[in-house]
């Protein structure tokens, strides 16, 4: 009959049965690899960890369950050697299933690695790979090792990974002395010359032994539990320095990534007597060359409400509101001035101030670019400008305070 | 036969001559000795009819074998009753009072008959003045004669006279009109075709009262000899398309047509297509909608589904009801039933697809919660979503034909296999089920049933070529579907305008639903010459709204307190 | 065939592949700029094109060749015209099916993916042009939802920094120009020399100037907003480093925790493009083959041709990199003399043929 559409039709059926396998994966043939991490070993060997999700086990509640939390929501495997790809084929020598890096959340990098090699090694496979999304978050392991923060178990998010994940998001939300980087944008600041990276760190708090069990996570006070922990502070790659608490947060005004975050401030001799919630801020960095010279300017606007009042202050008065907003200024400039200068000591411009001046004026920088970091950036004129707005003062408009020191009198 | 002729001429209906002159052209076609025809007519088809009563009589059971439903009246009529003639007729086919009242009895009582005639008289005299009839006329064709005895007509044969009286008399039993089964809606007429065809034009002509509207008759299937009629708006439809269906349905030349489906299926422009290219439908405001915009129906007796040419892709995505809703409201649902019908299309071969090629597509907390339903189940996707998708089509196939008692006995039990069991069981997972079950409602909410069935068919392809080449299997199956539907044509109109071709104006008028009142232009696809639909200005114009100052307050005005 | 179909074929055949690889990467951030300037010299091709055309509004190309440079010259061009076009059709079906292996489907044979993507296409060209033109309207709006959502999604997401794109012209204008006119002219604004091929069945003829221009214009802005797009969201160095931009920038997508991991968007991007583009420049092989050996019907090499496609997309290189090599060298050695000097030519001398009739 019709021969040439039989033809064509074998043609496709076969197609379609014989060719079925080549680039199938069935979720059941797959270990989902949440975090994954890099250590060194004492021989200068990597030590690659994965986190396996154990599906069955996340989401209590399905049939086939297994029994929600009597068994653990992840499991770990370790494997050594010499490069990421080696050891990605090692590991299948412990796992029944092929690791599938797409889904992993978190890289963590540990501190003596990230001293030792530095980043660039790494980076090339995880930007390589095609499974390995770029938005993946990287962290570094401080004061501990990076297995610990994958084998220990958590709470209320109950894959470790994606508790250290939210947890940077929330802290850097709400606190600003943290921030989360991906991938994508490490590789960009590690390979551009007017900038340097900085990575979140995270250290374990309590027993690493202990929060490998399921008991840890059976009690209201875990065991051992990953907590957000300082800046890492980057130069050509390798880590050189950690930046903490105000700083921390100073460099991330500079960065313009604080979204909101309590500033607190003295009033009277009382030490952090007033709080101030910043509900939106502006940091704008701008340079200007004269002669050559670069000369950089921060200049910072924040928004925000008052959150706490220690002292008896009068609230309603706007003349006490532009002094609260003068000192909370000064506070802020000083936070903002610490981690710049923290910066030019190590040399390191991870502000990006490079950029700036490249873009402002590419001739000059041109001249500038071979001894930015060393020199130009570690002499460099900064000015630091804030304005702090009080918008409202919440829902009491003078503090309970005031009330009790009238009743003194 | 140029008796015949004049004579025919003389008593056709004056309000219909198109139809006339038409059927006699079908006649001419058939007696083309090129087209091969079965033995029996072939005999016969010149035989005149004799002047011996008894002869005609013998020939006619001859014919016919000798059926006990033909029922022969012998009388005797004219001066002192001496003229032999007989009274032919088909129980069951004929209107009994019909035949006893105004037939029998006028003609054994009329008093005209009693006069001294001629036989060749008598012929005249009863159909001019004795038979209280609408429809009479002599034939003499033995083959047209039988045929006429055949289609429900009374027959009147006098002894010496080579001609005979055929009376329309068609009756017999027949479903009264009924709400339609198919294309419900909650808004419009409740009137629904019939299987008569008189009965479903008179019900389209009483909606549109216009002498446009105009009806050609033919005769289709050589056996069956069932009515055809196609229908149109005469300047409203397109004078070519409607030399097309012509010359389409003439070209049939088959046994027997017994549903408007055999038909289409003979005038279709691709019968290799799973999408129809011809649009049918039980409701008579769908068929006087579709005459306005141009379209032509084609009416069969024998069956309440009117086809209507030419039918166009967007077509299958409307409701009568569209057009009596509100603008806004029918324009979401139109949008709402093109998404079902693509998720009814695609549904679980993108489940396929994502979750056994492109894991790295579903976000993270999501493809852990399937993962971990997928665990326990022993197939991989393909094999669970055919197996669901194949259960989901016999339980819907069961249920469609089975009695209405023990159909919703079918879907318990399919509910419980489907739904329950088979999850609890291990072998699909709730994933798919979910997948299944929306894909299947979705499937539901595609108006016209013909496209809907053709979602289900290429469903399967999708997920076959989803399963071996992941998005990229999926997105060539799609393209090969548009490159399809852009290759197909109803009626000579390219299927998927007025997307491709473009035409704006038709794009804002069929692809969206625009205020009744600016639809000012019939769509120009199937249209001829009428393209005006209404006068300008149709706006509703109440008076002026008050704005923001009260003015011009009548009494009545402020109950708003 | 209607002016605006010529519109969603013309773009959609420039969009094609430009949209998956890297464009105008030598120019640095300023891809943009080098595309622009690229699309005026597009104008002019075009214009000339057009020209050609105006002298022989029924023939194609491969036709109108035989009248100006006599029978045995002409069909020696002609058919170098037909190897050009296979060439065009190879070489983006090769394109299409490295990425589809690198992103997404590693461990599937080359081979297969082309051969199945050919088929598809063979199956619309055997239908005509009417159909290709039909298909181009119905996923032209396709592609416009697309584009419009993905620079929505990406703008929401809030990844793209505009200060990436910045300083402007750090290099002065002339490495610019040279990327525009040493690339980006040939590829793709030069290819539009195909549709030389498709002129002739244009109804509207008075339209064909103006809708060209439109989408020739049109498509250069949307390549230049992509290559912008692309440099801000990835930064220079990713952007010319990544062998596929306008994936990674997709990916970096993340609006509302879950729309996110939109590589499906590049898939269908690709696809759709890169099927206008294989197909125009196969249906032109096949037609001016057709008319060349006169075959009565054209629709029976569609088949063959496929083949013949298949097997020089395979055979043209060993591997990407070499694959890219060529592509570079196919550049100026190729297509310049088969887009503007040839062209050049043939203008020229129709212009001194037809200004005889005249008088």
């Amino acid at each position: 009959m019709n021969r040439k559409g039989m033809f064509l039709f074998l043609l496709i059926i076969s197609v379609c049965f014989l060719s079925g396998c080549w680039s199938k994966r069935e979720l059941t043939d797959l270990a989902f690899i949440s975090a994954y991490s890099l250590d060194l070993t004492e021989e200068g060997n990597y030590e690659a960890t994965v986190q396996v999700i154990s599906p069955g086990n996340i989401t209590s509640g399905l049939q086939g369950g297994g029994g929600g939390s009597s068994s653990p929501p992840v499991i770990v495997y370790s494997v050594t050697g010499e490069n990421l790809s080696d050891m990605d084929a090692l590991i299948t020598k412990k796992l029944s299933r092929t690791p599938y890096y797409a889904h992993t959340d978190l890289v963590v990098i540990s501190e003596e690695l990230a001293k030792k090699e530095g980043l660039p090694p790494i980076l090339d496979e995880l930007d390589r790979d095609i499974e390995f999304r770029t938005t993946t978050t990287v962290v570094i392991a401080k004061e501990t090792k990076a297995k610990d923060l994958l084998t220990t178990l958590t709470g209320t998010d109950r894959v470790p990974a994606t508790n250290i994940v939210k947890m940077l998001d929330t802290t850097e939300k709400a606190l600003g002395e943290n921030v989360r980087v991906n991938v994508h944008e490490l590789i960009t600041q590690v390979t551009s010359k007017g900038k340097e990276p900085v990575l979140p760190g995270f250290t374990l708090k309590g027993d690493p032994m202990q929060g490998k069990t399921v008991k840890s996570v059976q009690s209201t006070e875990l065991e051992a539990a990953p907590e957000a922990d300082g800046l890492a502070m980057f130069k050509e790659g390798k880590l050189i320095d950690w930046i903490e608490g105000e700083t921390a947060r100073g460099t991330l005004w500079t960065l313009d990534k604080i979204k909101t975050t309590i500033v607190s401030t003295s009033w009277e001799k009382e030490k952090k007597a007033i709080a101030y919630k910043v509900m939106r801020q502006k940091t704008k960095v701008s340079a200007t060359l004269t002669k050559g010279k670069p000369k950089l300017s921060i200049s910072t606007r924040a928004e925000g409400d008052i959150a706490e009042v220690k002292v008896p202050v009068d609230l309603t008065d706007p003349h006490v509101i532009k002094k609260i907003e003068k000192e909370l200024e000064k506070e802020i400039k000083s936070e903002i001035e610490k981690a710049v200068q923290q910066a030019q000591k190590d040399k390191s411009d991870i502000f990006g101030f490079g950029e700036v001046v490249h873009r402002t004026d590419p001739k000059a920088w041109k001249k500038l670019e071979k001894e930015w970091d060393d020199r130009t950036f570690a002499e460099l004129d900064v000015d630091v400008k804030v304005e702090a707005l009080i918008r409202r003062t919440g829902l009491v408009n003078n503090s309970l305070h005031t009330t009790l020191k009238k009743e003194e009198k | 036969m140029l008796s015949f002729f004049k004579q025919k001429k003389n008593r056709s209906n004056p309000q219909q001559p198109k139809e006339e002159i038409y059927a006699h052209k079908q006649k001419k076609n058939r007696s083309d000795p090129q087209q091969p025809k079965e033995e029996i007519y072939a005999q016969k088809s010149s035989v005149m009819i004799d002047f011996s009563l008894s002869k005609n009589l013998e020939d006619i059971k001859r014919i016919t074998g000798n059926s006990p439903d033909i029922v022969i009246r012998k009388v005797k009529i004219g001066d002192q009753a001496k003229t032999d003639a007989a009274v032919l007729f088909v129980k069951g086919l004929v209107d009994s009072r019909a035949v006893d009242e105004f037939f029998i009895e006028s003609i054994m009582k009329s008093n005209h008959l009693q006069e001294k005639r001629t036989p060749e008289d008598l012929m005249g005299l009863i159909t001019d003045e004795v038979i209280p009839l609408g429809q009479a006329q002599s034939m003499r064709n033995q083959e047209e004669i039988v045929d006429s005895l055949m289609a429900g007509n009374t027959l009147i044969l006098i002894d010496g006279i080579d001609e005979v009286l055929t009376a329309g008399t068609q009756g017999g039993e027949k479903r009264a009109i009924q709400e339609p089964t198919t294309h419900i809606s909650i808004r419009g007429s409740k009137e629904g075709f019939t299987e008569t065809n008189e009965t479903n034009i008179a019900m389209v002509r009483r909606i549109i009262k216009s002498p446009d509207l105009w009806v050609e008759s033919m005769t289709i299937g050589q056996v069956t000899k069932t009515d055809v009629s196609i229908m149109y708006l005469k300047g409203v439809a397109k004078e070519d398309i409607v030399q097309e269906v012509r010359t389409r349905l003439n070209r049939i030349d088959i046994d027997g047509i017994l549903e408007s489906g055999y038909v289409e299926q003979l005038i279709e422009d691709q019968t290799m297509t799973p999408f129809p290219t011809i649009d049918n439908t039980e409701r008579p405001d769908m068929v006087a909608a579709n005459l306005l915009e141009g379209r032509i129906a084609i009416l069969i007796n024998g069956t309440p589904f009117v086809l209507l040419v030419p039918a166009l892709f967007v077509g299958f995505f409307q409701t009568i009801e569209d057009y009596s809703s509100r603008v806004d409201i029918a324009n979401g649902l139109r949008f709402l039933r093109v998404l079902a019908f693509f998720i009814s299309l695609v549904g679980p071969a993108l489940y396929v697809a994502a979750t056994t090629f492109h894991q790295e597509m579903i976000p993270t907390q999501l493809v852990f919660i399937i993962a971990a339903q997928r665990e326990a189940v022993p197939f991989p996707a393909v094999v669970e979503a055919l197996i669901m998708e194949l259960t989901f089509e016999i339980l819907r196939e069961a249920g469609l034909r089975l009695p209405k008692a023990i159909g919703s006995t079918v879907s318990i039990v399919g509910a419980l296999v489907i739904g329950q069991a088979a999850v609890q069981a291990g072998i699909v997972s709730p994933a798919m089920v979910i997948v299944v079950s929306v894909t299947a409602i979705a499937s539901f909410a595609t108006p016209a049933y013909g496209m809907a069935i053709s979602a289900r068919l290429i469903r399967f392809a999708f997920i076959i070529s989803a399963a071996t080449f992941g998005f990229f299997g999926l997105i060539l199956a799609f393209f090969l579907m548009i490159v399809h539907l852009c290759g197909l044509r109803s009626f000579g109109v390219p299927y998927m305008s007025p997307f491709a071709p473009f035409s704006p104006s038709d794009f804002k008028e069929t692809f969206f639903r625009r205020p009744l009142w600016a639809m000012n232009e019939r769509p120009r696809m199937a249209v001829g010459k009428n393209v005006t639909r209404q006068g300008e200005n149709q706006k509703p114009q109440p008076p002026l709204s008050r704005e923001m100052i009260m003015t011009d307050q009548k009494e009545g005005d402020t109950h708003e307190s | 065939m209607s002016a605006y179909q010529l519109f969603t074929l013309i773009l959609l055949f420039e969009l094609g592949s430009t949209l998956v690889l890297p464009l105008a990467s030598e120019a640095k951030q300023d891809a943009w700029l080098a595309i622009l300037i690229a699309m005026a010299g597009g104008f002019c091709l075009f214009f000339m094109y057009y020209g050609l055309y105006h002298y022989y509004p029924d023939l194609p190309l491969t036709e109108y060749v035989q009248i100006l440079l006599g029978s045995v010259l002409g069909k020696g061009l002609a058919f170098c015209y037909v190897l050009y076009f296979v060439y065009g059709a190879a070489a983006i079906l090769r394109a299409f099916g490295e990425m589809l292996v690198t992103i997404a489907y590693p461990a599937t044979p080359l081979f297969v993916i082309n051969a199945l993507f050919i088929l598809v296409i063979v199956y619309m060209v055997y239908k005509g042009i009417e159909v290709i033109a039909r298909t181009s309207e119905v996923l032209f709006v396709a592609m416009c939802l697309l584009l419009l959502s993905g620079f929505l999604l990406l703008i929401i997401s809030g990844t793209i920094h505009l200060e990436n794109v910045k300083p402007v012209l750090e290099e002065g204008l002339s490495p610019v120009i040279k990327t525009a006119f040493t690339g980006t002219l040939y590829f793709p604004f030069g290819q539009i020399i195909v549709f030389a091929m498709i002129f002739p069945y244009i109804k509207e003829r008075k339209k064909v100037k103006r809708t060209g221009f439109l989408a020739i214009g049109m498509s250069g802005l949307i390549l230049a907003l992509v290559a912008a797009g692309n440099i801000s969201v990835l930064g220079l160095d990713l952007a010319s480093r990544a062998p596929f931009p306008f994936l990674a920038s997709i990916q970096s997508i993340e609006v509302a925790g879950f729309l996110e991991r939109l590589d499906i968007y590049f898939i269908l991007f690709a696809m759709i493009g890169g099927f206008f583009k294989i197909s125009i420049f196969f249906y032109a092989a096949v037609m001016g083959a057709s008319h060349l050996f006169q075959v009565k019907h054209p629709s029976r090499l569609a088949y063959p041709m496929g083949i013949v496609v298949l097997l020089v997309s395979m055979a043209i290189a060993s591997s990407y990199t070499e694959y890219i090599q060529e592509v570079r060298i196919m550049l100026l050695y190729v297509y310049m003399p088969f887009q503007v000097i040839i062209p050049v030519l043939l203008l020229i001398i129709a212009f001194f043929k037809n200004r005889k009739k005249v008088i």
